[in-house]
């Protein structure tokens, strides 16, 4: 009877453990966290983003005219977009601070002053 | 005073339209004295940012990116190389497009490079890049310029070979 008591004892113990860790894992599948941007000369839209530390993100970035780029150089990110289209930009962040990205092809006479700064916090 | 100013002024004027009605307005090279009294009146007087220091260091990435901002549009007068390889008026201006390996310009802190690239240099015909690169471009461009490649080892500007 007490090796019955054990063996369900235990049973219990390992449905609770496996549902457990399978909340987790529902929790870390969730979608990361998809944010518009548009590049057009000689900006992007919207040119600051609030994110969170160890927040999963992808940036989708548009091209509204010419071909783009977006490169945070300290977080060594970068992508490049072809005009009229779209590329995704997916990190998670790992520090804190502001990270201010700039267009990386070269798009025009104000293609130096094309800035997206990201901002993240705890 | 304010007289004396006009004066001074006015001399001036005189002088150069007097220079100019020599000269015309033929792009012809400057002289030896001219050339000296203006490169070194660009190095001590006109070109400031002395003491500004470059945040990027020289590496590998770092070159490969300001040789890639310099090929934007600084090879149109510049060259591929910076020595003005296959630029076929380099020698034609006045005055003429100086070779960005020579000890001239090799000689200006990194500070002063990024001030000339921000701002340009009248009348050379260097515009300012301020705006049209980002400061990292621009920082980038004067790491590539101190790791200039061989003179001639990477062919001519595209516009010039067809």
């Amino acid at each position: 009877m007490k090796k019955r008591l054990m063996l369900l004892a235990v049973s219990a113990a390992l449905a609770i453990t496996v549902m457990i860790l399978t909340t987790d894992s529902t929790l870390a599948q969730n979608p990361p966290r998809r944010i518009e941007v548009t590049a057009s000369k000689f900006s992007f839209a919207p040119a600051e983003i609030a994110l969170k530390k160890g927040e999963p993100v992808v940036l989708v970035v548009h091209s509204a005219d010419a071909a783009h780029g977006l490169r945070f150089r300290e977080l060594n990110l970068e992508v490049k977009v072809d005009k009229g289209s779209k590329s995704e930009m997916r990190f998670t962040p790992d520090k804190t601070g502001d990270f201010v990205g700039h267009c990386s092809v070269f798009c025009g006479s104000g293609h130096g002053g094309m800035a997206l700064t990201l901002h993240v916090t705890e | 005073m304010r007289c004396a100013l006009l004066a001074v002024s006015a001399a001036a004027l005189l002088g150069l339209l007097g220079l100019l009605a020599l000269r015309g307005c033929k792009a012809t090279p400057p002289g030896k004295l001219e050339k000296s009294v203006v490169v070194a009146a660009k190095h001590r007087v006109f070109i400031g940012n002395r003491r500004q220091k470059n945040p990027l260091s020289a590496t590998p990435e770092t070159i490969a990116d300001g040789k890639e901002a310099f090929s934007h549009y600084c090879i149109a007068c510049h060259g591929m190389d910076g020595q003005n390889t296959g630029v076929p008026f380099a020698d034609r201006m006045s005055p003429p497009i100086a070779s960005l390996a020579s000890e001239d310009v090799q000689r200006y802190t990194d500070g002063q490079l990024k001030w000339v690239i921000d701002n340009g240099i009248w009348p050379s015909g260097m515009p300012g890049s301020e705006g049209t690169l980002s400061d990292e471009e621009i920082w980038s461009i004067v790491v590539f310029l101190r790791h200039l490649p061989p003179a001639g080892s990477q062919g001519e500007p595209e516009m010039y070979t067809h």
